[in-house]
């Protein structure tokens, strides 16, 4: 616990939000927002911040890390090391005077009341989320959040199981639009589980999936049609814990989908790209 | 477990929690450029050094503490190839990089905010509000008083409430 007296109001209520505060001074400063209008509008405002703040890092989580750093993680030491760039330190800015903004930030959050009305519209389900503070919604995203909650599967991984594999091709096909040939991965290791009809950014996606023998899920998605990236070029991206391939062939997307810890994703998605 | 083995599943786990070392090297050197080196550079001796991890508490705030160090190092060598000779220890914490518009091109406006913030507001953010370290965590990592991180948590905190006023200002 955290002795906060003597410190300004702000950073006793950051404590006491944190509970990194005594239960005296808990009581003490539950007792200052009862009866104190700035305090309680302080609190308000660091409550409010916190709200933004977890949503602005949790845009950080989205961008993809570099899978060749992956790889080399992975697979041992011995990492390049990095190209040494100079860059010349800036002069320390002038520091931003920061109570007259905040205090206008107080007043307008007052009468406006717009901290709590971003905050819902920005987390709510009641409306389209303002288009500047969000970036479009790609087809990976669908198929990494779809791999994220199916891979977590033990009895029902798949929609069609392997068994009834001779279905399988025709009705995707169908579903899809897209012509192919199941692929045969057990020289790298991966027997096939089934398959599923998936839908990412409104469009029908045909999902492939697969285990190795630690158990650990892949799959191969592909849809018709053109997504962005240029046709044979291998894109490489990291979701957290699951490493996508994506690559287009003849008016179809494909990606490769397994954990990220998976040091062989490159080599099973150049497989992939020629026998489907 | 086989040293091999050991290594192996380290490697692993350092995987597992690179998109948040990411996030957290953005924090400190607020660009996406800076942030790539100082990770691969800080896995890079996470690897060598894993014999020295005790495998008790979290493995990011070991590589955390590792990845901030780093930072401090290379702000000291571009202070002094930039002509201002040697650094004093206790100006680390104040010492500044270049964030310019030009470097920081980030698609996202969120992030954009969070990177414009004062210097080691953002760090004692992540660390406290998103990631959940306790206060003497957080300022073992940055190796800063604890008085301090109260003070850039509050700070932070009131900053993104100020952003909000004005990102509601402008949708306006």
């Amino acid at each position: 616990m955290q002795n906060t007296k003597g410190l300004a109001l702000e950073a006793r209520l950051s404590a006491y939000l944190d509970g990194e505060v005594s239960d005296a001074e808990s009581r003490e400063l539950e007792n200052l927002v009862a009866r104190n209008d700035e305090a309680r509008l302080v609190l308000e405002m660091l409550k409010a911040g916190n709200t933004f703040g977890d949503k602005a890092f949790e845009d950080f989580l989205h961008d993809p890390v570099p899978l060749s750093l992956v790889r080399r993680i992975k697979q041992g030491p011995g990492i390049n090391p990095k190209a040494e760039r100079v860059v010349k330190a800036a002069p320390r800015p002038p520091r931003a005077r920061f109570w007259p903004r905040a205090l206008a930030a107080a007043i307008v959050l007052l009468i406006v009341g717009g901290a709590t009305g971003f905050i819902i519209g920005k987390t709510g389900n009641d409306g389209a989320p303002p288009a500047s503070l969000t970036t479009a919604r790609t087809w990976l995203d669908d198929i990494a959040a779809y791999h994220r909650i199916y891979s977590r599967q033990t009895e029902h991984l798949v929609e069609v199981p392997a068994e009834e594999g001779a279905k399988i091709e025709p009705w995707l096909a169908a579903s899809v639009g897209v012509n192919f040939a199941l692929p045969d991965l057990k020289d790298e290791g991966l027997t096939f589980e089934g398959a599923r009809l998936l839908v990412a950014v409104g469009k029908p996606v045909a999902q492939l999936i697969y285990r190795n023998d630690e158990g650990n899920v892949f799959a191969i998605c592909f849809l018709k049609g053109k997504p962005g990236a240029p046709e044979g070029v291998m894109a490489e991206s990291i979701r957290d814990d699951i490493a996508m391939i994506s690559w287009q062939k003849a008016g179809a997307a494909y990606v490769v989908v397994g954990p990220s810890a998976d040091a062989n994703l490159h080599t099973l998605a150049e497989t992939v790209s020629t026998s489907i | 477990m086989r040293p091999a083995a050991e290594s192996s599943e380290f490697r692993r786990n350092l995987v597992g929690v690179l998109p948040r070392l990411r996030r957290f090297a953005m924090t400190l050197t607020r660009n996406a450029a800076d942030a790539d080196d100082l990770v691969q550079e800080a896995c890079e001796r996470a690897i060598t050094r894993h014999h020295l991890w005790n495998g008790e508490g979290r493995l990011e705030s070991w590589i955390y503490a590792m990845t901030r160090n780093l930072w401090i190092d290379e702000i000291r060598k571009r202070k002094v190839r930039g002509g201002a000779g040697t650094i004093d220890v206790s100006e680390q914490d104040a010492l500044s990089v270049e964030a310019s518009a030009e470097k920081a091109i980030y698609a996202n406006q969120l992030q954009k905010m969070v990177l414009s913030m004062p210097e080691g507001l953002a760090s004692v953010f992540l660390l406290v509000n998103v990631e959940g370290h306790s206060y003497r965590e957080a300022a073992d990592i940055l190796k800063i008083p604890i008085g301090t991180v109260m003070s850039r948590l509050s700070a932070a905190r009131m900053r993104f409430a100020a952003m909000i006023t004005e990102t509601t200002e402008r949708r306006a």
